[in-house]
Formats: structure tokens, C-alpha cells, sequence
């Protein structure tokens, strides 16, 4: 059995230890049966699982849908994905116009669920995956139907819009006005690189000083979710009921998120943004949201960057296997993918 | 290697994606025996081509280093140096990191970034030819 299926707990062992720890969260009298307990997509970061929260109370049955994230501790990201700040982050949403899930327990402590772990609401949707023929026809389908392109511009206007010092979300770190934010994420990145252990190609040096000899300064700060496409957003009745995977967020240059929705490596044999936005829709009801200008320049710098980031994470998955932190075959085969990313960003560089 | 051998791994790849994987249960395990065969086909084409990519990397390094040497680049003495005791992609890194150190838009700089990209062009190229 692979590490990664070790790491998996038993079921009817999670859920009776799950069923202990909510029992004494929500202060129940009596028992908290798990129902429909199921773990999806066996992925590479934290582990997600779903399942329905049932007790009894004064004679009639409650039920709540819950999701749980787990950190296994060979995640990807390494130490750049903290469960705690994804639950701060959640916390501070809570108020905003941002549909996330409601977060309701952090568990930092690895002997209480197995591992570290954050409960949150289990919001109404799907979620189809944009690399998948069915999920690309999904968004397809609903783009046709004409209300998701709005909501998902909507949503991503809604996270850009929050007043974050307000919200309390100023604890992520707030760049200095200027080249500070790209800077941040370059050295992010940069760092990421050095503990996976991989040892590079001089294309990554190539790409790295171009990134700091031209980092644009950031014109405004907002929150950046750092991940905003679909495969990370829930959909319920072609509306966005979620934003996902707070995995990546920063205070930074809104441009960064833009360029994410804007790439060409988030759509497949479709001109719509992210497999289901018009690109003329999404920037007049963006621009038209927020107040913000579009600047497909700063875009394309931060197109690049994510040529860095996505290199960085091929190699920090690739030196998970190689130091024997996963025996998930997956990422071995990962090494090969930081040569598919090295070409397409010397490539965006021009050669 | 042997091309004996170059060619066992192919077969045994093929195997392992037509035969092996399909045969397995569980989702998760099968897609492990999938990827066990995409990362043995890899190694096949590793095999083959290691032998040519190693040539066509020697023959481009020796043309970079003549380009190197007719442009003036005092402050990369160090870095040129040891590029020429260790000729090869990798170490390429070095130097353009100093490139960038000394500025990349100088004239001269930049006529050895553009040499030196051609050479990362057709290295990575090399490589895809692996990975794709």
C-alpha cells in the first residue's frame, strides 16, 4: 500500500473519532452519527472529504453538511499552505460579499483528527473539472445559458472589492506600495524552488531575473485569491455558491488574478476565459465592478510569473517523491512536467 | 545502456499501460500503474535519445563559447571561467544570473543573453522531445 493510501484513514475509524470531536464542539447530549462520509479527489494537497453532521435535539434531528480539510504533510506547497491562515481567511470572509464557505473549527493539533484539519460549511455545487472533456462541456453549456460568465466575474469582482483592512485580512501581510508585491511572490516562489531540492535549468534563472528586472509596480492592493478559475469554484444553478481552495491568497496587485483568468493554460479548445467567460463580458462587468482598469501589460508580466510559480510547484512535487515524502507515482511524473513549463516560459520570454 | 535494453523498457511500458494497468483494481491503483508506465515510457525515450542529446549539447556548447569569446564581457570573467572548465547547459544558470547582476539591456549583455538563449532553446527542445 502507497503512503498516500496509508495516510488515508480508515473510514469507520475517522468517522467514529469525528463523530466524538463534534459532539463536543456543538455541545450535543446525545451522539453525532456521520452520514455520507466520502472523500473526493484524491489530490495532492490536503486531503477534502465531505460528509453530513446528524444529532438529535430536544426530539428532532439536525443535520449539518460539513467539509474537512486535512494537511497530510507532504502537500505541495510545503510550508506555503497553512491550514490555520486558509480558516483565518475564511473567518474574516464571513462578513464580505465573498461567497465562501463558512469556516467553523481549526484543529492544529495532528493527535485530535490525525492530522491538522479545518471544518467548514459543505456549500451546495459542483465543482467539474476544467481539465476533463465532461467538464469542459459542463462550462461549455452553462457559458451558453449566459448567467455563470456574469457570476463568475462577479465573484471574482466581489474578492477584489473587499475592504481587506476592514475584514481584518491585513494579517496576510501587506506589500509597501511599489514593486514590493511582485518581489514577495517572486521570492515565494524562489523559495519553494530551493526546498524542492530539484536541480532547475538555467531557463528558470533566465525567467527569474527578467521577473525582478521588470516586476510593474502595483497600482492598488486588494484581496488576490491566487488561484481564481474554474476547477476551483463551486457552481449551483450556473451560479458561483463558492470560492474554493484559499490556499494561495495574498494582499497584492489585482492583476495577478486577472491574468490567471486571462491565460491561455486555463481554457481548453475554447476562446471563453477560464472555459466559460466571454473575454469582452468579463472586461466591461469587471472594469464596471470594481472601478479597476484592466492592464493587459502588468497581466502579462504576471503570466510570467506564473510561469515561475507553476515551475515551482512541478519541482516541489517532484522532490516530494525523490525524498520519499510520497510514493505517489503522480509526482514522480512530475519531473517531466517542469520541462513542459520551462519550455512555455522560454517561450512568453521570446525564444 | 544497450539498445537491447533501450528497447525492453519501451515494451515494458507498453505492456504496463495496455495489459497491466487495465487489469488493476481500484481507482487509485490504477491510476498509479498508468503513470508507473508514463514514467517508464520516459525513461525508454531517455535511453534512446541520451547518446544524441549529449552530442548535439557538446557541439552547441563549444559554438556558444566561441560567440562568448567575441563579446566583451570583463565583469562575467569569473562566471566565463568556469563555464569553459564545465561546459555544459547546466551551468549556464551562473551566468546568466550574472547578466542580469551586471544589466541585461548593456549591448554587450544582451548580445550574450540572446547567444545564450539559443542554446536553451534547442536544449529544452531536446527535452521535450522526452517529456511531451
Amino acid at each position: 500500500m502507497s503512503t498516500a493510501e496509508q495516510a488515508a484513514p480508515d473510514h469507520e475509524q475517522f468517522a467514529a473519532t469525528l463523530s466524538s470531536y463534534l459532539a463536543d464542539r456543538l455541545g450535543t447530549t446525545g451522539p453525532v452519527k456521520i452520514r455520507d462520509m466520502e472523500r473526493i479527489a484524491v489530490g495532492w494537497s490536503h486531503e477534502t472529504w465531505l460528509f453530513d453532521a446528524v444529532w438529535s435535539s430536544n426530539g428532532s434531528e439536525q443535520r449539518m453538511g460539513l467539509c474537512l480539510r486535512r494537511d497530510p504533510g507532504n502537500a505541495l506547497l510545503r510550508d506555503k499552505s497553512d491550514l490555520g491562515e486558509q480558516f483565518r481567511v475564511l473567518q474574516c470572509l464571513g462578513d464580505t460579499e465573498v461567497p465562501a464557505p463558512r469556516a467553523y473549527w481549526h484543529q492544529p493539533d495532528p493527535d485530535v483528527l490525525g492530522a491538522p484539519a479545518l471544518i467548514m460549511e459543505k456549500v451546495p455545487g459542483v465543482c467539474p473539472s476544467p481539465w476533463r472533456r465532461a467538464g469542459r462541456d459542463f462550462y461549455a453549456a452553462a457559458a451558453a445559458r449566459g448567467v455563470l460568465p456574469a457570476s463568475f466575474t462577479d465573484a471574482l469582482a466581489a474578492v477584489h472589492n473587499v475592504d481587506w483592512r476592514s475584514a481584518g485580512l491585513d494579517f496576510l501581510g501587506v506589500p509597501e506600495a511599489g514593486k514590493d508585491f511582485a518581489h514577495r511572490e517572486i521570492d515565494k516562489w524562489e523559495s519553494l524552488i530551493e526546498a524542492s531540492g530539484h536541480e532547475g535549468h538555467p531557463i528558470l534563472s533566465d525567467l527569474i531575473g527578467w521577473l525582478r528586472h521588470n516586476a510593474p509596480p502595483a497600482e492598488r492592493l486588494t484581496l488576490v485569491h491566487g488561484a481564481f478559475r474554474t476547477g476551483n469554484l463551486l457552481i449551483d444553478d450556473d451560479r458561483i455558491s463558492a470560492v474554493l481552495d484559499w490556499e494561495l491568497q495574498v494582499i497584492g496587485d489585482p492583476m495577478y488574478d486577472v491574468a490567471y483568468v486571462l491565460t491561455e493554460l486555463n481554457r481548453e479548445g475554447t476562446d471563453l476565459l477560464s472555459n466559460v467567460v466571454p473575454r469582452e463580458l468579463f472586461f466591461e462587468r469587471y472594469q464596471r465592478a470594481t472601478g479597476i482598469e484592466i492592464d493587459e501589460q502588468r497581466c502579462a508580466y504576471y503570466q510570467l510569473l506564473y510561469a515561475m510559480r507553476s515551475a515551482a510547484f512541478w519541482m516541489s512535487a517532484a522532490g516530494l517523491y525523490a525524498d520519499g515524502a510520497t510514493t505517489d507515482l503522480r509526482l514522480a511524473r512530475t519531473h517531466w512536467s517542469v520541462t513542459v513549463a520551462l519550455e512555455r516560459a522560454a517561450t512568453e520570454l521570446g525564444y | 545502456m544497450s539498445s537491447e535494453n533501450h528497447e525492453l523498457l519501451g515494451r515494458l511500458a507498453e505492456q504496463v499501460r495496455s495489459e497491466i494497468a487495465p487489469a488493476v483494481d481500484g481507482e487509485y491503483r490504477r491510476t498509479q500503474a498508468y503513470m508507473a508506465a508514463v514514467i517508464l515510457e520516459r525513461l525508454a525515450r531517455e535511453a534512446v535519445l541520451g547518446e544524441r542529446h549529449a552530442t548535439a549539447e557538446a557541439d552547441d556548447m563549444a559554438q556558444l563559447l566561441t560567440e562568448l569569446d567575441g563579446i566583451e564581457l570583463e565583469a562575467l570573467s569569473e562566471e566565463l571561467a568556469a563555464l569553459r572548465a564545465n561546459a555544459r547547459v547546466a551551468a549556464l544558470g551562473d551566468v546568466v544570473e550574472a547578466l542580469y547582476r551586471v544589466d541585461p539591456e548593456r549591448p554587450e549583455t544582451a548580445a550574450a543573453l540572446a547567444a545564450i538563449r539559443r542554446v536553451l532553446r534547442r536544449d529544452i527542445d531536446r527535452r521535450m522531445e522526452i517529456a511531451r
